[in-house]
Order: structure tokens, then C-alpha cells, then sequence
């Protein structure tokens, strides 16, 4: 079975048509990547997934819950979709810690001392296991998306969503970011990953996808795409990220 | 003429009395506000159009009418209308129940509604029902925020206290005005009265302070 499945998804904001008749189907161990301009639907596309975003026409299921369940079975599809969003978006009254351990103690319902013992751990596992008693605001960029990735990681999603992972942070503090995704995609993980990071993609991405004007309008091998792109508009794309 | 601290000394325990009524009023009801308040705020933020529509019609019926209107309504005119006994004291609490509950309802959704919503998506995305999202991530953030409002709401409900005095509750300006009906010494008891009620709202002051500074604004 496919890990998700898209039938022929639309969605529209008010008069604007924003995912247009999307069939996607990606399947366990895949490392998605996915570009285009700005305004295309990537976001909505992945938060269509986790039901941030609901969904106006088709159906889209992951691991094989319809994102138009009941209440409950949302919540289960977004424990198997764990996402890191541009912003970072951690908790900022919570340390490092306590952010990464937040998912397993009120959505698990771990104990505080195993939900503490396991995010530790994954701090350890994204390279700050020095920084847990940290606060958001203590930490750089980098830092807090890593943190940001334990703590999806936390609540053991079978799939990750990344929404530009690396886009609010400096040059020089993007690769740690994408050296903890690289190691989580060479571990297995099926992932999702807005990003205009091209080398990214070539090297760690088993698929690209490039979306325009809600559409899936190329989809393929990231090296053959990237190398001889026939598609004018991808390529005309790709000129202006590299 | 003269300041005759003798006066003072001599009101001293029917003041300490009333003040001890106002603290005991504004306290019951500014508990009662509280939690009025936080369901009325909540509901105006995340309610649907039933309880939304509901919350408003609270809020704008309590901020359009004064104070002394509405215990006068508590008073006078609710026992009439539903056949209840009601005492003074109860009058005044629910007063202040009411009237504090409408406007930390605006204080409450404000604050909420100034989390930025990325947290909320963070929340939602693991897996939490939106209630956890509100109690755990949400709310310790909005409350921090809050402070300083409803710091200034509780001065204010405190001293509308005062207004009491139209139903006869022997708060603290009912108790000055007795006394200075018996002994027209006007300077010194309205001079007493203004400084309880310093001590009271300094020391609420105080408090908030100490509470915001303990807790960070995030
Ligand atoms: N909540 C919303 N309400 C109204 N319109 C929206 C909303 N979210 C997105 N849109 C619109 O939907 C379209 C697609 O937006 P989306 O964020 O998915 O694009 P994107 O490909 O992620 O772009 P970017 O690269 O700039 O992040 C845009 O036209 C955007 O203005
Ligand atoms: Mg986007």
C-alpha cells in the first residue's frame, strides 16, 4: 500500500484554485522533492497531507486514512506525518527539551521521565545534546530547526514533511539543517521536502517533482531532470535557483 | 481647621471592617470573572457562530450598561422578575462577576488570538486535539500576556466596589460615609478611606508585578 495517495485533489481558497486535479502517489522510502514558483501550491500541497489544510474535491489518504475522516482519524494520520515548518515554529515557553518531549507526553501519553529520556536522545540524534535546557531564544536558527525536526521525529511519524526547511535561515547555517535530513532520508524515512535547495534534491532526493499553477507539471528522476530538463519552464525555473 | 488624627484612630476598626468586605467582594467576584471571563473569551476566539453570537451579546450588554445599573437589576429588579431572595452581599459579588467577566472576556480573546497561529499548526501537527493545543501551548502564552490587563481590570473592579454603596453593602466607602454622618468630619474619613484603598490597590500592583516579572512575555 502507498504511503500517500492523492485522487484527484482539489482545493481552492475562496475564488482561487490553488491545487488543481492532483494525482500523486508516493510510496514507503521515497525522498520527495518538491520545487516551483512561488504561488504554485507547494505548501498547500503538503499541508493538504496533515490536514492543516482541508481538502475540496478527490481524496487523499495517508497510510491509508482518507484526510476526510472523523476528527480523531485526522489526528492519527497527523502522528504519521510528522512536519517542519519554515518558521520553526517551537514552543517558545518549553526548552529544547521539553519541546522535543511535548509530542510523546500529550500525545502518547508517555511519562515525563520516559518522554524526557527519549528527546533526549533525539537532541543527541540531530547533534544538541548540549543545548536541552536551552530556550528557543537561545538558540540559532539552525539549532532551533533541528530542534524543530526531533521534535516531529518525537512522535515516531512514518513520514516527514518539510515546508523550506532551510529558507528563514543564513547561508552558513543551512547545511547542519540538511546534513540531519540527509541522515534521517539515509535511514529510511520517507520524506516530503519543499526546498529550493537543488543540491539537496540531486543528491538526496529519489524523486522530483516540479509543481506549477497547482499542477504536478514534471515528475522524475532528480538527476536526469536536473541534468537535461525538457520541460522549458522547469528549466527556465532552475536557472533562476542555481 | 484643623486635622484631628483622633478621628481617624477612633474609625479605624468600622474602616478596617469595610475594607475587609471590599477585599472579600472584589476577590469572590473577581473569581468568578475569572472563569467567566475565560469561557466568554474563548468562545468569542474559537466558538462557532451559535457561541460566538452568545459571547458577544454579553459583552456588549454589560459594557453598554454602568455598574450601579446593573446591581441595581441584580438587586431590585431580578427578585421581582424571577422570584429570588437575594442579599446585598450576593448582589455585589454577582456584580462583579458579571461586569469583570465582560471585560476579561475581551482581555482573554485578545491575548489568545495574539498568539502567532505557526504554534498552533505546531500543536495541531503532532497529533493533539485542538483543546490540548489551547491548554498546553496556547494558553501559558496567552496568560503571560495577559497580565498587565487584567492587572488593571482587577484595580478597576476593586474600586467599583464603591458603587455598592447604592444597596447598602457596608464596604468601605459605605462605612466612611456612616461614620462621617455622625461625626462630620469629612477631611479625615474620606482622607482615611482614600488611603485603604491605596493600600489595597498598591498591593495588587505589587503582586502583578512580581508576577510578571517571574513570568517572561514571550
Ligand atoms: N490561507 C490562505 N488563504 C488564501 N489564499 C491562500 C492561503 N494560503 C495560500 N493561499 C494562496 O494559494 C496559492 C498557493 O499558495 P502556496 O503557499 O501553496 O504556494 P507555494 O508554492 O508554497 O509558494 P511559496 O514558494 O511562495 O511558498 C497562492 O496564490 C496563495 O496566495
Ligand atoms: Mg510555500
Amino acid at each position: 500500500m502507498s504511503l500517500v495517495e492523492f485522487k484527484n485533489v482539489t482545493k481552492s481558497f475562496g475564488a482561487i484554485s490553488v491545487l488543481k486535479d492532483v494525482d500523486l502517489t508516493i510510496e514507503e522510502g521515497e525522498v520527495v522533492v518538491l520545487i516551483g514558483p512561488s504561488g504554485s501550491g507547494k505548501s498547500t500541497l503538503l499541508r493538504c497531507i496533515n490536514a492543516l489544510e482541508a481538502i475540496n474535491g478527490g481524496d487523499l489518504e495517508v497510510d491509508g486514512i482518507s484526510v476526510r475522516a472523523s476528527r480523531s482519524e485526522i489526528r492519527l494520520i497527523r502522528q504519521e506525518a510528522g512536519m517542519v515548518f519554515q518558521q520553526f515554529n517551537l514552543f517558545p515557553q518549553m526548552t529544547a527539551l521539553e519541546n522535543v518531549a511535548f509530542g510523546p507526553r500529550r500525545v502518547r501519553n508517555l511519562t515525563k521521565a520516559e518522554a524526557l529520556e527519549q528527546a533526549r536522545a533525539l537532541l543527541a540524534k540531530v547533534g544538541l545534546a548540549d543545548r536541552g535546557h536551552h530556550y528557543p531564544s537561545e538558540l540559532s536558527g539552525g539549532q532551533q530547526q533541528r530542534v524543530a525536526i526531533a521534535r516531529a521525529l518525537a512522535v515516531k511519524p512514518k513520514l516527514m514533511l518539510f515546508d523550506e526547511p532551510t529558507s528563514a535561515l543564513d547561508p552558513e547555517l543551512r547545511h547542519e539543517v540538511l546534513r540531519v535530513m540527509q541522515s534521517l532520508a539515509e535511514e529510511g524515512m520517507t520524506m516530503i521536502v519543499v526546498t529550493h535547495e537543488i543540491g539537496f534534491a540531486r543528491k538526496v532526493g529519489t524523486r522530483l517533482i516540479f509543481m506549477e499553477n497547482g499542477k504536478i507539471a514534471v515528475d522524475g528522476d532528480p538527476a536526469a531532470l536536473l541534468d537535461n530538463a525538457d520541460n522549458p519552464r522547469l528549466k527556465e525555473f532552475l536557472q533562476h535557483v542555481h | 481647621m484643623e486635622f484631628e488624627w483622633s478621628v481617624v484612630w477612633q474609625a479605624l476598626p468600622e474602616l478596617f471592617k469595610g475594607a475587609q468586605l471590599t477585599v472579600m467582594i472584589a476577590l469572590a467576584g473577581l473569581a468568578g470573572g475569572l472563569v467567566i471571563g475565560i469561557v466568554a473569551g474563548l468562545m468569542r476566539a474559537y466558538g462557532n457562530a451559535l457561541l460566538n453570537g452568545i459571547a458577544f451579546l454579553y459583552i456588549e450588554v454589560i459594557r453598554g450598561t454602568p455598574i450601579v445599573v446593573q446591581v441595581m437589576f441584580i438587586y431590585f429588579a431580578l427578585p421581582l422578575a424571577v422570584d429570588i431572595r437575594i442579599n446585598p452581599i450576593t448582589a455585589a459579588i454577582t456584580a462583579i462577576i458579571v461586569n469583570a467577566g465582560a471585560y476579561i472576556a475581551e482581555i482573554v480573546r485578545g491575548s489568545f488570538l495574539s498568539i502567532h497561529n505557526g504554534l498552533r499548526e505546531a500543536g495541531l501537527a503532532l497529533g493533539l486535539p485542538s483543546w490540548k493545543v489551547l491548554l498546553y501551548v496556547i494558553g501559558p502564552l496567552a496568560f503571560r500576556r495577559m497580565i498587565p490587563a487584567l492587572g488593571n481590570q482587577f484595580i478597576v473592579s476593586l474600586k467599583d466596589t464603591s458603587l455598592f454603596i447604592v444597596i447598602g453593602v457596608g464596604e468601605l466607602t459605605r462605612q466612611g460615609q456612616e461614620i462621617m454622618a455622625a461625626n462630620f468630619r469629612a477631611v479625615e474619613i474620606w482622607s482615611a478611606v482614600a488611603v485603604f484603598y491605596l493600600i489595597m490597590t498598591g498591593t495588587l500592583t505589587l503582586v502583578l508585578r512580581l508576577t510578571e516579572k517571574r513570568m517572561k512575555i514571550l
